[in-house]
């Protein structure tokens, strides 16, 4: 069964005083990693590759530092790896990430292509379910569970309040995948240093039939305008004093507002 | 069952073992894990395949004490054995605790296990009355002090961290620190059996030394301390001399330039952490230093030195939970109590943290007390 | 004069909230755009709902065929394009939801129609739609606009509050020939694991974060739970990790809960967790994190370890309820 898992690398901003540079962060000081859910989706890649055999294609479109996701990649079990890059596709938009992915998919071989639900940095959830119509094939996103058998896909799609969708689609077709749905395993350095003996393939627009009128800012139909620090609507009282103070004074507080 | 291209039984030397089990009988955790050290080495010896290996949860159990190669007749080294056979685990990415995978993960992106933000690693000086010269500030100084990832985050042992900078302050040295340029040393990446992430930091370590031409270090840590005295040569050259700070400070205290005057009035006992201890044979030190402070009261414990009781703090086991059963850090605080002891001395982050929560365990609370030798000397200026 | 079209989203023959939040968003919008409001219902036996709508909308369009009786992706695009195509509503919401996030990229990109999603709030400047949506964990408010003259965007649910509807909707039918999709198929609904707890019934809430940091730790909170009279419950990443059980999990993706008291513990505060119990009777926070977006929800907060504070305010609460 041939693979192709479509991975992004983004910035974890969850310990950092984020600061607003024009219509970007500064990114200097953050880390940065292999987007979550593409993790999932990779290692959910891997344990279908141990089950049906096959080969898998990690893809990424990004600068020479999309590099590290895509070997990431390739030290969990994948067995190629192509990037996809051009300075004018900065400025992409979800929907044009997807043209993008899709142009370059479209000459490839698959049966099935796995992406996470969404980004942690953008959180659009816009790209596997886009991707899918560009394509022409089945989608179905948010999915927790993944059962293949004689070429269809029996998933499950997490909905709200705990429920599940089930569904089963067809395959070749695009899979959005949601958080929790395996274990990843670990990936040692010395599996990345091994990975990183191995090329990575690289193409331009040209490679993939796009002009850079059809990538970017002009090619999007959306267009990021303003970043802003959100309001701070309501701030909660802070409790001071050393540990056991503010719980004494919490446990008082509680009493007061006749909540025990 | 291979390593690095060579067989175990090369790497290790396995024939030579001769199964007399005197490894397993000083095993830290060998009351409560199924851990069997004398039988790790001959399944290490006699297996073609690995796949035996991840069965084997209990070598997460292990703590890296070195009780079991201090002991060994044969001069062979079980506890490298097993941290070898984790290494077969983290190159397999199974069966290895999510808890471990999380800290090396965060090592890796972080610089320290802890999953805290690199740029927050000098949080411990804010609001605090001590100057402290950072060589990535452009300041420039005789000797390196290795703060640790421990002590940089954790709120109890910044607590050691500061009493370092008071005291060696008072003392009137010259150091600096790196801020928030410095990494993890590695030395529990090694433990854990991420040899590659180990070799990583050791490149990027050395380099980073390098740039700032560092020639003399101490550390506040033993594992910091044995990982750059002992371990860093393997992968590249250490062109610095590293002292532990209890081996620093009985220089300073030969030299009289530590003025203790206080009187601290307290029965204290000092618990050997094994990386100082059984790894590296420094037991004297920082004993030379507890007798400078004035009123104390020292006792020694039956086992001490060599014989010390592993805390359970090393090895991984800040990251793990370990087998279930009673904490060797609570048998430890229990002995500390039979002689009396009011306080605990310690001069390791790990040994810290495992006591002091086995204080509260064992029912000690408000009787006995964990302090790091650099917090009682703190006192005592 | 131009229509917003609004997608009812329904499950199980019942609205859901997104509904009515995006048709009170959508009347400010339909203001400022001069435009008028409809509701798209598509389902089967619809009638009920059709009249629930009516107040809040200038006309309810429904196509009611078995076909759609549950929600299928695939084909409520076939049918909503239609719609589109012949109606040409400047804007077309849809709920940011796992309804939505299945239809939307996929409708946008047929219709060659930009999108925007997962919007909190939606304006329009010289007759552009222009979106406000967040981005690096609600760190950060992007300010997006459209091009073109019509729209699509995602709402997150809650983002607009609902208001009581005046209006008089006019319930139009109309009738879509809806081909057969044969390569997707509903099989069901399932129920994610039932334990013997339900976090919605409770009056006290314990609720735990990653920075818990260890299955063994759980015990702490719990018995602080306990002291309560309450229940345990978590953010995502504790049920991630399987130390918690899904029917634990608060969030948009979890239960809503509404108890007297909800106690974040080592919670950041993630816009999909607080929409899962911002309604709480009162909120404490312990975090150790003094940015934490949890404390911008919280009426009370302390800024500690957790590991300090838990166990000191398991054992002043046990003192006061004696």
């Amino acid at each position: 069964m041939d693979i192709i898992v479509c991975v992004k690398r983004v910035p974890d901003t969850s310990e950092a005083d984020v600061v607003i540079t024009g219509k970007d962060i500064k990114k200097d000081d953050l880390p940065f990693e292999i987007n979550e859910w593409d993790n999932y989706a990779v290692e959910e890649a891997v344990q279908l590759k141990e089950k049906f055999g096959g080969t898998i294609t990690v893809i990424s479109v990004g600068d020479e530092d999309a590099n590290e996701v895509i070997r990431r990649g390739l030290a969990m079990g994948a067995d190629e790896g192509v990037r996809i890059y051009d300075p004018a596709i900065e400025g992409s938009d979800g929907v044009t990430i997807a043209k993008i992915l899709a142009a370059a998919i479209k000459n490839m071989k698959y049966d099935l292509i796995l992406t996470g639900a969404q980004a942690g940095d953008l959180g659009e959830g816009i790209v596997p379910v886009a991707l899918a119509e560009m394509l022409g094939i089945p989608h179905a996103t948010l999915v927790t569970g993944l059962e293949i058998q004689d070429g269809k896909a029996k998933v499950k799609r997490e909905l709200e309040g705990g429920l599940m969708e089930v569904l089963e689609i067809d395959l070749p077709a695009v899979i959005g995948i949601q958080t929790g749905i395996n274990e990843p395993r670990y990936v040692s350095i010395m599996g990345i240093r091994k990975a990183s003996k191995k090329e990575i393939k690289l193409l331009g627009l040209d490679d993939i039939g796009l002009t850079p009128e059809d990538v970017g800012e002009a090619g999007s139909l959306t267009v990021l305008e303003e970043l802003s620090i959100p309001p701070v609507t309501k701030v909660a009282e802070i409790i001071e004093g050393d540990p056991a103070e503010a719980a004494s004074k919490l446990a008082e507080i509680l009493k007061e507002q006749g909540v025990l | 069952m291979e390593i690095g291209g060579e067989t175990f039984a090369q790497k290790f030397d396995l024939f030579t073992c001769m199964q007399c089990g005197k490894c397993t009988g000083g095993c830290t955790v060998s009351l409560k894990s199924p851990l069997n050290v004398r039988r790790m080495m001959r399944e290490a010896l006699i297996r073609e395949s690995s796949d035996v290996v991840l069965t084997m949860k209990e070598l997460w159990d292990c703590t890296t004490c070195g009780t079991c190669t201090s002991r060994c007749p044969r001069g062979l080294d079980p506890a490298e054995v097993i941290i070898a056979m984790r290494g077969i685990l983290i190159e397999e990415g199974r069966g290895v605790p999510k808890t471990i995978m999380e800290a090396l993960e965060s090592t890796v992106k972080n610089g320290n296990p802890w999953g805290r933000s690199r740029m927050k690693r000098t949080e411990w000086l804010q609001d605090f009355d001590q100057e402290v010269k950072d060589l990535t500030d452009g300041k420039s100084a005789e000797l390196l002090a290795f703060i640790g990832c421990t002590p940089s985050y954790d709120p109890r042992v910044q607590e050691v961290a500061r009493a370092f900078v008071r005291v060696f302050n008072a003392a009137g040295v010259d150091y600096g620190i790196l801020g928030t340029e410095e990494s993890c040393c590695g030395s529990e990446m090694h433990a854990m059996g991420e040899e590659g992430l180990f070799e990583m930091l050791v490149e990027e370590n050395l380099e980073l030394f390098n740039e700032f031409e560092i020639t003399k270090m101490v550390t506040i840590s033993p594992h910091c301390y044995n990982a750059f005295s002992n371990k860093y040569s393997e992968y590249g050259d250490v062109n610095f001399e590293v002292k532990h700070y209890t081996q620093f400070l009985v220089d300073l205290i030969d030299e009289d330039r530590l003025k203790l005057t206080k009187e601290l009035g307290k029965v204290v006992t000092y618990h050997d952490p094994c990386y100082l201890g059984k790894h590296n044979s420094i037991f004297d030190e920082p004993r030379k230093v507890l007798e400078a402070i004035p009123g104390i009261t020292f006792v020694e414990m039956d086992r001490s030195r060599e014989r010390s009781l592993c805390c359970e703090g090393g090895g991984g086991m800040m990251w793990n939970e370990g087998a279930e059963g009673e904490r060797t850090a609570v048998v430890r605080v229990r002995d500390a109590a039979e002689q009396g002891a009011e306080i605990i001395a310690v001069a390791c982050p790990f040994c810290m943290l495992t006591l002091e929560d086995a204080v509260k365990t064992a029912g000690y609370e408000g009787q006995i007390e964990v302090k790091d030798i650099l917090e009682l000397l703190s006192e005592s200026l | 004069m131009s229509e917003i079209f609004v997608l009812a989203e329904h499950r199980n023959g019942e609205l859901r909230d997104v509904t009515f939040e995006m048709l009170s968003g959508a009347r400010n919008l339909a203001d400022k755009m001069g435009a008028t409001v409809t509701a798209v219902l598509l389902g089967s036996g619809v009638n009920e709902m059709a009249e629930k709508l009516k107040s809040y909308a200038n006309k309810v369009l429904v196509v009611d065929d078995p076909k759609l009786e549950n929600f299928n992706a695939e084909i409520y695009q076939k049918v909503l394009s239609k719609l589109i195509k012949d109606h040409k509503p400047v804007v077309t919401l849809i709920g940011h939801t796992a309804f939505g996030m299945d239809l939307a990229p996929a409708l946008a990109v047929e219709l060659g129609l930009p999108l925007a999603t997962d919007c909190i709030d939606l304006d329009a400047v010289d007759g552009r739609l222009v979106v406000t949506r967040q981005i690096y964990s609600g760190k950060v408010n992007a300010k997006v606009a459209l091009k073109g003259d019509q729209f699509i965007a995602t709402v997150r649910s809650g983002a607009f509050s609902i208001e009581e509807g005046a209006l008089n909707g006019e319930i139009v039918t109309e009738s879509v020939t809806i081909e057969d999709v044969p390569y997707r198929r509903f099989l069901g609904y399932e129920e994610a694991e039932v334990g013997e707890v339900d976090i919605t019934q409770a009056d006290y809430i314990v609720s735990v974060g990653r920075a818990i940091k260890d299955q063994e730790n759980i015990p702490l909170v719990q018995e602080l739970a306990d002291v309560l009279g309450g229940v345990l419950a978590c953010s995502r990443p504790v049920v991630d990790k399987n130390w918690l059980p899904k029917d634990r999990q608060v969030g948009s993706s979890g239960k809503i809960v509404k108890p007297k008291l909800y106690l974040a513990i080592g919670i950041s505060g993630a816009f999909q967790h607080v929409a899962g119990m911002k309604d709480s009777g009162l909120i404490v926070a312990i975090n150790k994190d003094p940015k934490a977006p949890i404390f911008n929800v919280a009426d009370y907060g302390i800024v500690d370890d957790l590991f300090k504070v838990v166990p000191v305010l398991k054992e002043k609460i046990k003192e006061i309820k004696g």
